[in-house]
């Protein structure tokens, strides 16, 4: 029973943390259609970001202070780099954005090396939440989960709520019209943009104290918040918080999970058979727990395209 | 001290100059840049350090020994490629330690190379591959291992480990999911009775794309392990102890990689305590040991850390070899270097490496440390660093020849 | 196919060149030139799919992949039988290009656009999840390793036999892949890419199209990924990393889509800077990545797309044409200069092993750089790298603005 508790636990955290990276991904894509491969390098440099300036101001104001940096960098790249290129169609943008996360990373392993960097959680912040058996949870861990589910509501509401989610919402299916209400769509995508980046920045500066803070940040995260986007449905920010939850705890569960195919065959009795085979029949799920989100990609990809939640459009 | 790679020679020199003495050419061919580019830079300033010191001992043959460096672009594809530009430019030698995925791609290359140009051959200095079936399978004669593998690491960390008493009876294995990491689950499960241990459970995960280990900390937990002992390294190492700190688990941890630049600094305290089984500690080497550390400070700018005195020693054991190979015809003959390397001893500051014929395999002391305030030298600008707990001389540390070598020799 | 019409002799000429490779270089460049012949096909067969058909597969490296370990396990099996001698070996790797390209491409093609970008990468990223644990196929971490055997009178043991059979290889495809542009089936690909719709509306099965597209990219990815084995000796699962997929695709567009050779152009010239430059510095990664930006900034139709512009310009303005050619290569060259000595200088300040020594002294120590120390406190220095930088950036606002004057001169 504590198993089944601490492994639902981790795996809503962890999908939180999925989700506050990729909460601002598909938002750019829905608004704007772009795929931004260098949308976890904001992750990344929220992170370094932070740890630059922990020591000059303190942790909770690096974390303010790397967000609206991460933020400006991302208004910076739509307003300089991609609005030259958007009208060259999505492939260009994209391989820009792939080679703006090549620029990003190899900078920062110029500046600050290759090894990970002591990006620490504040000896305040790392306590013990409660006991659970024999376990403990941390409460930064809460933190984390804490701060997500306020990016989302704010989120949420400055979307349905404000007049400016209003603009935004309606620039995404019809932005011409928008323009021609007379309202600066250029300046609502660049927000968009900064705004997506920021949240990118903040879930790197406070992941990146709990988890490490190295030049290969982006590349660890960058493929799974791609599943989530996919499999949650481009531009739909209630999908993407399903996919990150259904991921993390789909994750975190498989790790207990010391199965295989194998022994789904031993019901039938052709356990021996399948074991003799090798190969897909005997891989445990326990060792596929990084693999399955793929797979369910595939899925999703195959029999749902526009993801769980998406429009059909 | 910073300082560009060797030109080339180009080889029409070399013909034209073949009466005079040829210098031997060292290639190093390292991952220099990409996401693991830091342990092949680590490499690169032993070697360097190294080849330096060669070099004001003598060099070979009355010539400097001259190092190239090849940047095998983080991939065994790419290893094959700067594997035959340093063939062309002229290197015999070759030096590689950070993976051993490109330790399996250039030995085998070396092999087929020296088949198909007998008289031309080359040789492949091992400094840091240590997966088993380099010294099994693959055995290759033109092959020397001159770092560790998983069997003798989990020997003497089981063993040192036992004799602080910080291993109980209970152990859990987890590991990366690929041949180290399998590797090493093995050894763990051979070295269990005589550890006077139970394997509680055996896990394998996915290489770095794990980022949240805390359901594996609910299984360590519930197991009732006493002591976990993992091969992991960088981030399945740094994010598996942070999460087993953060679930407030009472397990020692026995480990291989603790000691890699960057992870007591991000570990901080919780690194207290654990232990490494590692190639040199400067503590455990008294003067030799110290002199070492200071020397190689002066000139690098920094301690050696990791595997830079591996890559050190082992370099030792070749210029030791290179001192016992007469040139013929003013060039190395690389078979004559390696019947040297067989035979050859060196002393160091943890105790003697000798070479073992049979497999290729280093007989090499290994040290058993714990993170500790209270060591000598201190890690990674931290406060802490790695207190020797014992010392394995080379036979205590050492395992027998895999049956799986069959080593064909010239 | 711009410049198809007026290139047959330049064509037959770059052939001559090639051929006569082994004899002008020096045996690692010629290994490198077997790699970059490799990368031209591969990044053909991948235009076929994302340039004429429209699709952007972003998992391209699986086909590739599969082609190479297909062929591994023929060169293990056959083993010099006879059954399918060494030149004949890479049939093995374009059959299983084909096959995995068919069963992918059936699903892939259902949809279009992202979702059929992201069913590649999914299948991609499976694969390479996959192929560390299915060590029978795979071979797990050090991969597998094979050995070419002697076949009709030759050994293949030097690289120059391994050079003639890849380019006869790469050459026989290329000239495949060009003929199918021109067969009905070709054509029509292209209509997939300007108007699906009305394809379907006119009549044709579009679902078969595109599997047809894919398979046949497919099939000529393994025949690029047998290569590399043949070449290589050893196949690795990490031939299925993205950052393959990934390098296929940027050394297409830097190419160039719209004709027929600018990927593989992009492809050799990319190899090549890559093999050539990543042993001379560190950052070179970082050069990789500002030259993607760069090209998709400025140069967004690639190569080719730069050569039809110098073609229209020399046309446009005749001799004048040559000061401003001049003009910006000097520009572009002041500019790298000034680039690269200020990454190489922080680079190297920012070192850790430079750091230390910064904290143990007083002042900054110096920094060796092209063969010289400079002093990071010297005025010298700083000059080297911002005078570069001016001096191109003024000259390329000059050559820019003399060219649009001129050219709007000339359109009078």
């Amino acid at each position: 029973m504590d198993a089944l508790v601490f492994a639902l636990l981790n795996g809503v955290i962890y999908g939180l943390l999925l989700f506050m990276v990729s909460a601002g991904l598909t938002l750019i894509f829905g608004m704007m259609g772009v795929l931004n491969f260098a949308h976890a390098s904001f992750y990344m440099l929220g992170a370094y970001f932070a740890y630059a300036l922990q020591g000059l101001v303190g942790f909770a104001p690096a974390v303010v202070l790397a967000t609206v940096l991460a933020g400006a960098v991302g208004a910076g790249v739509e307003r300089f780099f991609l609005r030259r290129v958007h009208r060259h169609g999505h492939a260009h943008e994209l391989l820009l954005t792939f080679g703006l996360s090549f620029i990003v990373a190899e900078t920062i392993k110029l500046l600050f090396g290759n090894q990970p960097v002591d990006y620490r959680i504040p000896p305040a912040l790392d306590v013990a939440a409660f006991v659970v058996g024999s376990q403990q949870y941390p409460a930064y861990r809460l933190l984390m989960g804490g701060v997500a589910l306020a990016m989302f509501a704010v989120l949420y509401l400055l979307l349905t709520r404000t007049r400016v989610g209003i603009i935004v919402r309606s620039a995404i299916y019809k932005p011409r019209m928008v323009e021609a209400l007379g309202h600066n769509v250029q300046l609502v995508f660049m927000g968009v943009f900064a705004v997506g980046a920021a949240l990118a920045g903040l879930a790197g500066a406070i992941a990146g104290a709990f988890y490490t803070t190295s030049p290969n940040m982006a590349l660890e995260i960058g493929v799974m918040v791609f599943v989530v986007v996919v499999v949650g449905g481009l531009g739909s920010l209630g999908g993407a918080m399903l996919a990150s939850l259904l991921i993390g705890v789909m994750t975190s569960f498989a790790v207990g999970v010391d199965r295989s195919l194998a022994d789904l065959f031993a019901v039938v009795g052709a356990r021996d058979w399948a074991e003799g085979v090798g190969g897909l029949l005997t891989l445990k799920l326990s060792s596929l727990a990084a693999t399955l989100p793929f797979a369910l990609m595939l899925l999703v990809l195959l029999v749902r395209p526009s993801g769980l939640m998406g429009s059909k459009n | 001290m910073i300082h560009l790679r060797q030109s080339i020679v180009p080889m029409a020199l070399f013909a034209a100059a073949a009466a005079q003495a040829a210098p031997v050419k060292i290639g190093l061919l390292e991952t220099l840049s990409g996401p693991q580019a830091s342990t092949g830079q680590t490499y690169r300033s032993g070697v360097r350090y190294a080849v330096e010191k060669m070099n004001s001992a003598g060099g070979w043959n009355g010539q400097p020994v001259q190092l190239v460096e090849f940047d095998n672009q983080g991939g065994p594809a790419g290893a094959s490629d700067k594997l035959k530009a340093a063939i062309a430019d002229g290197v015999q030698i070759v030096v590689q330690g950070s993976s051993s995925a490109i330790g399996g791609q250039i030995t085998d290359d070396v092999r087929k190379y020296n088949l198909r140009n007998p008289g031309h051959e080359i040789v492949y200095i091992n400094v840091g591959a240590e997966a088993l079936e380099l010294t099994g399978e693959r055995c290759n004669f033109h092959h020397f291992r001159l770092t560790a593998n998983a069997q003798m690491r989990t020997k003497v960390l089981v063993q040192g480990m036992k004799q602080v008493k910080a291993l109980g009876t209970k152990v859990y294995s987890i590991n990366q999911n690929y041949s180290w990491g399998q590797d090493m689950e093995r050894a763990i499960v051979d070295n269990a009775q005589a550890g006077g241990y139970q394997v509680v459970e055996k896990t394998l995960h996915d290489v770095n794309k794990i980022q949240d280990f805390a359901p594996y900390i609910a299984k360590i937990s519930a197991s009732g392990a006493e002591t976990v002992i993992t091969g992991n390294w960088s981030n399945d190492l740094l994010l598996l102890m942070k999460a087993a700190k953060a679930g407030g688990l009472k397990a020692h941890f026995g480990t291989v990689y603790l000691d890699q630049p960057g992870n007591i600094t991000n570990a901080g305290d919780l690194a207290l305590g654990h232990f490494v089984a590692h190639t040199f500690n400067a503590e455990a080497g008294g003067s030799d040991g110290e002199r070492f550390v200071a020397d190689f400070t002066a000139k690098t700018g920094h301690a050696p850390v990791f595997v830079e005195p591996q890559a050190v020693y082992g370099l030792e054991m070749v210029a030791e070899a290179l001192r016992h190979t007469k040139p013929a015809n003013g060039q190395l003959d690389v078979n004559a270097f390696a019947r040297a390397m067989e035979t050859t001893r060196v002393k160091t500051p943890m105790g003697e490496f000798s070479m073992r014929a049979a497999d290729h395999q280093l007989m090499m002391p290994l040290v058993v440390s714990m993170v500790s305030k209270d060591a000598k030298y201190k890690a990674d600008g931290t406060d802490m660093g790695f207190k020797p707990v014992k010392v394995f001389s080379a036979e205590e540390a050492s395992v027998p020849v895999q049956a799986s070598c069959k080593m064909q020799r010239p | 196919m711009a410049h198809m019409r007026t290139s047959i002799p330049l064509l037959l000429g770059g052939v001559a060149v090639l051929v006569a490779l082994p004899l002008l270089l020096s045996a690692g460049l010629l290994n490198a030139s077997v790699q970059m012949l490799i990368a031209a096909l591969f990044a053909s067969a991948y235009s076929l799919l994302s340039g004429r058909a429209g699709m952007l597969s972003f998992g391209h490296a699986a086909y590739f992949g599969v082609g190479a370990f297909a062929t591994v396990h023929a060169m293990n099996a056959l083993n010099g039988t006879g059954l399918l001698p060494t030149p004949l070996l890479p049939l093995a790797g374009a059959g299983a290009g084909l096959a995995f390209g068919v069963v992918a491409g059936w699903f892939a093609t259902q949809r279009t656009g992202t979702a059929f970008a992201m069913i590649t990468l999914a299948i991609a990223e499976l694969l390479h999840a996959l192929a560390p644990q299915l060590r029978g196929w795979f071979g797990g971490e050090s991969g597998i390793s094979t050995m070419r055997m002697p076949a009709w009178g030759l050994n293949f043991g030097s690289t120059t036999q391994v050079y003639y059979l890849t380019l006869a290889w790469v050459l026989a495809a290329l000239a495949l892949l060009y003929f199918h542009t021109l067969t009905p089936p070709g054509r029509l690909t292209l209509a997939l890419r300007e108007n699906e719709h009305r394809l379907r509306f006119l009549g044709y099965d579009v679902h078969g199209l595109g599997v047809s597209a894919f398979a046949i990219s497919g099939l000529f990815s393994g025949l690029a990924g047998a290569l590399q084995v043949v070449s290589n000796e050893s196949a690795n699962y990490v031939v299925f990393d993205a950052g393959v997929s990934a390098s296929v695709v940027l050394n297409s567009y830097i190419g160039g889509v719209t004709a027929f050779l600018g990927p593989a152009l992009g492809a050799a010239l990319m190899t090549f800077f890559g093999y050539a430059v990543s042993d001379a510095t560190q950052a070179w990664l970082l050069y990789q990545g500002v030259i993607f930006v760069l090209v998709m900034m400025f140069m967004p139709d690639g190569l080719v797309g730069l050569l039809a512009v110098i073609g229209r310009l020399v046309r446009t303005l005749g001799i004048r044409a040559a000061p401003l050619m001049a003009g910006w290569l000097l520009a572009g060259l002041l500019l790298v200069a000034g680039g690269v000595f200020l990454v190489e200088l922080v680079q190297r300040l920012c070192s850790q092993d430079y750091r230390a020594m910064a904290r143990v002294g007083e002042a900054w120590p110096a920094v060796r750089l092209l063969g010289r120390e400079w002093l990071p406190a010297a005025a010298g220095t700083w000059a080297t790298v911002l005078l570069p930088l001016a001096a191109g950036g003024g000259l390329l606002a000059m050559v820019h603005g003399a060219q649009r004057r001129w050219l709007t001169e000339g359109a009078k």
